[in-house]
């Protein structure tokens, strides 16, 4: 059976070194991309099962601009997407109280910074679960 | 004479007055016709770039949208929201990606933006479009023997927009001269006022002011002429602060230009805006 | 797939989301240095500031003032003559500072550029009067008293503002602001 291959799109190395040996552990096989052109050539490459997508890239929330590209892409768009940021800390100050989440893809969820390992392969699971579902129906 | 969408932003609504009055009215003697944006919002100015550059992009998009939506150039009169709306055009012509990503969010307000009009400093019409000659024919009252110092600061001439000479521009100069004035050899016309940096590193921008003021006076002049609220501000306001700090006695007024283009013009001085400086433009404008 | 970024490579990620860094181009001529007005208050040159950027000395840069000090007067831009857009530059430092939470807590820039945000957000204009706080806080009595004295002289004078404007479609305009920055959506 081929493993599962995951994309994490996000400018912080540290955070990537983190996240990735987590998700190593559980048996993922994992790349890496540091900003949103590389993380979308290489998502346009269909070896992905999973995104993993950080918000505040480049000159501001790029992320979102990833994320409307996939979902303008028939293909991409059924990939699950874990949307992982810490935006609430960055410029939460401008939405006090509100929920943090783009809700713009068909198939997202979202992790806020820190990340708690646990969660981490919890949610990831449960959306690979979701999206095998959904694709043998 | 061509009609322009008018952009003055927050600074004109209040601490500048005089400079959005001033403009309005000198237009209209030149010709040029200026219909304010309607519901136009805040350019972002420059602090707004250190968090989200999208974000900037996206407020000035609505102002430029709106303006071309009623077929318009786009004119202020501040320097900080005229480089604001250049560069977020240029970048909208530069990038796709972000115009279109800009146009999906500018949709919830009904508006479009396709990059299809041109911006501009208020000066740049005054110079470029109406033409210095044509300001000096409608020139009532020439503004013999004052001495101008001509302050260009930094966003009206840099970043580079079309190619200007932004070593040794000449056409602040080319404008005192046509309203019958001096144009004093001021040295130091291109440098730095602080900008907002009064507000977050204040001795540092008291200094850069000092030093301002300090080649005004050294050059001879009796007024420094502006064409930016921050600048003006800056300048203006501050020099009592610039004294307590370094011990001056700095007692340089500063105005706006079109305040001055005003005079020279024949506008009634009661409608020029003087009166609220903090330090006293009478021996310009005489009292009122 | 992609090596772990540098710092240089981290920060010319910031600037256009592209490939390879403008700061590589600087020759080290200190055109900017020689230019910047507010140079003598900065920890580190401009120059340096590259020069430390592009030999990866992560928290050398992050320690130093020389970025919130930049006033963006745009003057190091024109000369270069490597053609790098440092004013540019200064602000991709500023975004990373801001993002990583590195900046020290004594500089006024960070919590003044947030303050103005929030009161743009809300009121689609900006409002003198809610900045003031924001830098007064880091000034000594003197300073405090001189800006009371300056803020009530505009006031008197009818320059400053005693109610912040609105603009009239101020729920479209947050409706945009939400396409662009990811808050307050439920999914």
């Amino acid at each position: 059976m081929t493993q599962t291959r995951l994309l994490i799109i996000d400018d912080d190395p540290d955070y990537v070194d983190g996240i990735k040996s987590i998700l190593e552990k559980a048996d993922y096989v994992v790349d890496a991309a540091y900003n949103p052109k590389d993380g979308f050539e290489a998502l346009e490459t269909g070896n992905y099962d999973l995104l993993l997508l950080d918000i505040m890239m480049g000159r501001g929330a790029e992320g979102v601009m990833v994320a409307r590209k996939i979902n303008k892409d028939p293909v991409l768009r059924e990939m699950p997407v874990l949307i992982i940021t810490g935006v609430r800390e960055q410029i939460a100050f401008l939405f006090p109280g509100q929920a943090v989440h783009p809700g713009i893809l068909p198939t997202d969820e979202l992790l806020e910074k820190p990340v708690n390992p646990d969660l981490l392969i919890e949610k990831v699971e449960a959306l690979l679960k979701e999206a095998k579902e959904k694709k043998a129906k | 004479m061509k009609k322009f969408a008018y952009f003055p932003g927050c600074s004109l609504e209040k601490i500048a007055l005089s400079y959005n009055k001033t403009s309005v009215e000198t237009s209209k003697i030149l010709g040029v016709e200026l219909q304010e944006l309607e519901d136009w919002n805040c350019c972002g100015a420059t602090t707004y770039f250190h968090v989200d550059q999208l974000l900037a992009y996206t407020l000035t998009a609505r102002n430029l949208a709106m303006a071309e939506k009623e077929g318009l150039d786009l004119v202020a009169p501040c320097s900080a929201c005229y480089k604001n709306a250049y560069t977020t055009n240029k970048y909208f012509k530069a990038d796709p990606d972000v115009a279109e990503h800009i146009n999906y969010a500018l949709e919830e307000d009904d508006l479009q933006f396709n990059g299809d009009i041109n911006v501009h400093h208020i000066m740049d019409i005054y110079v470029n479009e109406v033409g210095v000659d044509a300001i000096k024919e409608k020139v009532k009252v020439p503004l013999e023997g004052l001495k101008v110092a001509p302050y260009y600061g930094c966003q009206i001439v840099r970043p580079r927009k079309n190619g200007e000479d932004v070593e040794n521009p000449q056409f602040f100069e080319d404008l005192v001269k046509a309203m019958g004035a001096e144009a004093v050899d001021f040295a130091e016309r291109l440098r730095c006022c602080g900008g907002s940096l009064i507000m977050t590193s204040r001795t540092a921008a008291l200094d850069m002011v000092r030093v301002l003021l300090k080649n005004a006076v050294d050059s001879g002049a009796d007024v420094i002429a502006t064409a930016c609220p921050l600048c003006q501000v800056n300048l203006e306001c501050y020099q009592l602060q610039v004294n307590e700090e370094f011990g001056t006695d700095f007692n340089m007024p500063v105005t706006y230009f079109t305040q001055l283009l005003g005079l020279a013009l024949g506008m009634p001085k009661k409608k020029l805006g003087i009166g609220s400086e903090l330090v006293s433009a009478a021996p310009i404008f005489g009292e009122f | 797939m992609a090596a772990k970024p540098t710092f240089s490579q981290e920060i010319s990620n910031l600037l256009y989301a592209s490939q390879g860094s403008p700061l590589k181009n600087c020759i080290q001529c200190g055109t900017c240095s020689g230019t910047c007005p507010v140079v003598n208050y900065m920890d580190q040159t401009p120059r340096r500031l590259i020069g430390m950027i592009n030999a990866n000395l992560k928290e050398d840069v992050l320690d130093c003032n020389t970025y919130w000090f930049c006033a963006s007067c745009y003057h190091c831009t024109v000369r270069c003559p490597a053609k790098i857009d440092i004013a540019e530059a200064m602000y991709a430092v500023k975004r990373y500072s801001i993002w990583h939470k590195t900046y020290s807590e004594d500089l006024v820039g960070p919590t003044f550029s947030e303050t103005f945000v929030k009161t743009i957000i809300n009121n689609g204009r900006s409002f003198e009067p809610v900045l003031a706080p924001t830098y007064m806080f880091s000034m000594g009595i003197k300073e405090v008293l001189q800006e009371a004295y300056m803020g009530t002289q505009m006031m008197l004078k009818g320059r400053m503002p005693v109610l912040p404007t609105k603009i009239k479609r101020l729920d479209n305009f947050k409706k945009v602001i939400r396409r662009i920055i990811p808050m307050g959506g439920e999914k």
